[in-house]
């Protein structure tokens, strides 16, 4: 692995411009861009209301007139609580018929709230607490766990859009590091004669290439490293809590071999520097944006929906935030990530080595 | 002397084009052998295939008896290889540059070790190991070059014009340490362009043209081939140059070429003879002269009479090429 080694040393070198550099995306979009949403509005709330009399609807009103959430009405729990489960919204109040009045076992209005959202309730909780309490009523908690249902966590959760935010810099600043760091290395030693120089010994041409894999996955240790320690900074954490940070680590890495490989298959086959820049790009840029980095993946057209399910960065993505943002990662969807995620590894490895078998400088 | 590289037949097509064309030449252990050739002749695309970083189309090279397409690695473990170009990890010290060759080259750790304590010493770099080589001298960089070049202790090496662009003082350094490796008993093969190089260094020199050689021999032998003439030589006024040369051509039939106030013919038969007419006749006729010599005729005057074109006159394009294949990459 002696181009492991060179690289690994060349990084090294590097390491304070590399820590910065690969600073800057996470730092411009999480704390930037992570923010829309956060106005003083930034809860989403659902409110069901059964009572449907006068109190009720001044209650209703004191809720919106404190500006802390922004409130949605529906007519039925179901539909409320299928949009807690979708993520779509922080909390559902239900105001039960009985409202004003209310007894011991028998409140007047519930609050229904997902346990992975637990912190923006919490900020909200106090509110309709007193606001209810300004009419006699007493609240209970139903501290059930929704939001489960759904695997893929939806831009509804206005509170975090910044977790949200933060799985897909995440698999982007892998993927971008990447594609300009091995790929691009390989144009530049082939411009300065140091390919020929690999060439010319007699280590073989796959360890070359694997080298080069290898290194760039090593490398994406940091960046996954930075993005998140960028995103704790803005208070960002991971519901799975310990695990979680490992499977962010392991997918952030097959993102990172396969992309290398990607990259490196390019390199194999372009020598200017400026047409790898460009394909490059045309290539990262579009499987950024389908997999639903900024928005869910759910909101583009119904057409889109074959490519986005062809791209392997949803999948990246996806995990990354059911370990961030769910909690948990059930089995059928970490086969589906998992086994997306190493044929896109598999490609990239034997897609270089084979562009690579016939290379010559 | 044994051969150490048996050339037989090669060809090498780059689609329609024949970079090579049937290229036989064998080279002896412990020889400088020179390659000689305008841009496109065939040069570098030779030098790959004995490298085997390319695959010839026809034909093989045997390196110590093995050929190169079938013991790749062994071959490749006994073949050093040094560009133009100075080819070092900018970004990575002088002591981590020699111990990443090392690795390329399966050098056991504590063999690694010692090798690069050598190459650092005789790279004059010691106290400068643990500095980036990108922060060295052009110099520098070059000695550092060569020794990683080396490490390996190849029993070839190539060299691929190993002048260019190197001022007359460095040039004079290089061609020095090329005959010390030599001297050690490594085998080196040297392309280059500049005629007196190729004069001054090897033992045998092939002329290739077109992807074919079209002469082989030792420096003076290839003189020879052109001629056993001399060429006159004579300096003067600018005014007195032509009359000087209207009298050469019709005393003497000599075709004379005129540059400002220097004057040159090519004397075929009996130079010596010539030579004494040519300067009575000049002082009789009182015609001012700076001075007049002659000499065998140069390198250069060889690579004109074989090809039709002249080295020199190709240098500057040369170097466009050259940039231009830069640019492309």
């Amino acid at each position: 692995m002696t181009l492991y080694k060179r690289e690994m040393l060349i990084f090294k070198s590097h390491l304070r411009t590399n820590i910065i550099r690969s600073a800057m995306f996470p730092i411009i979009f999480i704390f930037f861009f992570g923010s829309i949403g956060s106005s003083s509005i930034n809860v989403n709330v659902a409110i069901v209301n059964y009572a449907n009399n006068a109190q009720s609807l001044s209650f209703i009103n004191s809720l919106t007139s404190t500006r802390t959430m922004s409130v949605v009405s529906l007519t039925t729990q179901t539909d409320a609580l299928n949009q807690l489960s979708a993520g779509q919204v922080t909390a559902v109040i239900v105001i039960l018929p009985s409202f004003p009045r209310m007894s011991a076992g028998n409140p007047a209005v519930d609050v229904y709230y997902s346990t992975s959202n637990f912190e923006a309730v919490q900020a909200v909780l106090p509110v309709i607490q007193q606001a209810a309490g300004g009419f006699g009523s007493n609240i209970l908690a139903n501290q059930q766990s929704y939001g489960v249902t759904s695997l893929r966590p939806l831009f509804g959760t206005t509170s975090s859009y910044v977790v949200f935010l933060v799985g897909g810099i995440l698999s982007m600043t892998v993927a971008f590091g990447m594609t300009f760091g091995a790929g691009m290395s390989i144009i530049t030693d082939r411009q300065l004669g140091n390919l020929k120089s690999f060439l010319i010994s007699p280590i073989s041409k796959n360890s070359i290439v694997l080298g080069k894999i290898l290194a760039g996955a090593t490398e994406a240790l940091l960046y996954i490293s930075i993005t998140l320690l960028v995103g704790a900074m803005d208070g960002v954490g991971i519901a799975m809590g310990l695990a979680g940070l490992a499977w962010i680590f392991v997918i952030g890495i097959m993102v990172a071999i396969g992309f290398a490989g990607i990259s490196t298959m390019l390199a194999a086959r372009i020598e200017k520097i400026e047409a790898y820049t460009i394909i490059a790009q045309v290539i990262v840029m579009p499987l950024w944006f389908l997999s639903g980095a900024f928005f869910p993946t759910t909101s583009f057209p119904s057409f889109m929906q074959p490519i986005i399910a062809l791209d392997p960065l949803t999948y990246a993505t996806q995990g990354i935030r059911n370990v961030m943002m769910l909690g948990y990662y059930p089995i059928a969807q970490v086969a589906l990530d998992v086994g997306v995620l190493a044929a896109f590894m598999a490609f990239g490895i034997i897609g270089s080595i084979l562009l690579f078998k016939n290379y010559t400088d | 002397m044994k051969n150490i590289i048996e050339i037989s037949h090669l060809v090498k097509k780059f689609g329609d084009f024949t970079a090579v064309n049937d290229i036989s030449f064998n080279i002896e252990a412990g020889q400088i052998y020179g390659i000689l050739g305008p841009n496109g002749a065939g040069k570098t695309t030779t030098i790959s295939l004995v490298l085997g970083i390319e695959r010839p189309t026809a034909g093989k090279i045997l390196v110590d008896g093995m050929d190169n397409m079938h013991n790749k690695a062994k071959v490749k473990q006994m073949i050093g290889f040094m560009t133009q170009e100075t080819i070092v990890d900018s970004d990575l010290t002088a002591h981590e540059n020699l111990e990443i060759a090392a690795r390329l080259y399966h050098l056991e750790p504590e063999e690694a070790r010692q090798a690069i304590r050598i190459a650092l010493e005789e790279a004059e770099l010691t106290e400068f190991k643990d500095k980036p080589a990108g922060t060295f001298s052009g110099g520098m960089k070059r000695r550092l070059y060569l020794v990683k070049s080396m490490i390996h202790a190849p029993k070839v090496l190539i060299l691929d014009e190993p002048t260019t662009g190197l001022d007359v003082h460095n040039r004079v350094q290089m061609w020095e340490h090329i005959r010390q490796l030599n001297a050690k008993g490594v085998t080196i093969i040297l392309t280059t362009q500049y005629l007196e190089e190729a004069e001054e260094l090897c033992n045998k020199i092939s002329v290739i043209d077109h992807g074919r050689i079209i002469a082989t021999g030792t420096p003076s032998e290839l003189k020879r081939m052109v001629s056993k003439g001399q060429v006159l030589e004579i300096i003067t006024t600018r005014e007195a140059s032509g009359k000087i040369a209207k009298v050469l051509q019709s005393a003497f039939s000599l075709n004379a070429t005129v540059k400002e106030d220097k004057i040159e013919a090519y004397m075929e038969s009996n130079p010596l003879i010539t030579f004494s007419e040519v300067l009575h006749r000049l002082m009789k006729e009182k015609l001012p002269l700076i001075s007049i010599s002659m000499h065998l005729p140069t390198m250069d005057d060889v690579f004109i009479k074989l090809t039709g074109s002249s080295l020199r006159d190709s240098v500057g394009e040369n170097k466009s090429d050259r940039e231009r294949v830069m640019f492309r990459r």
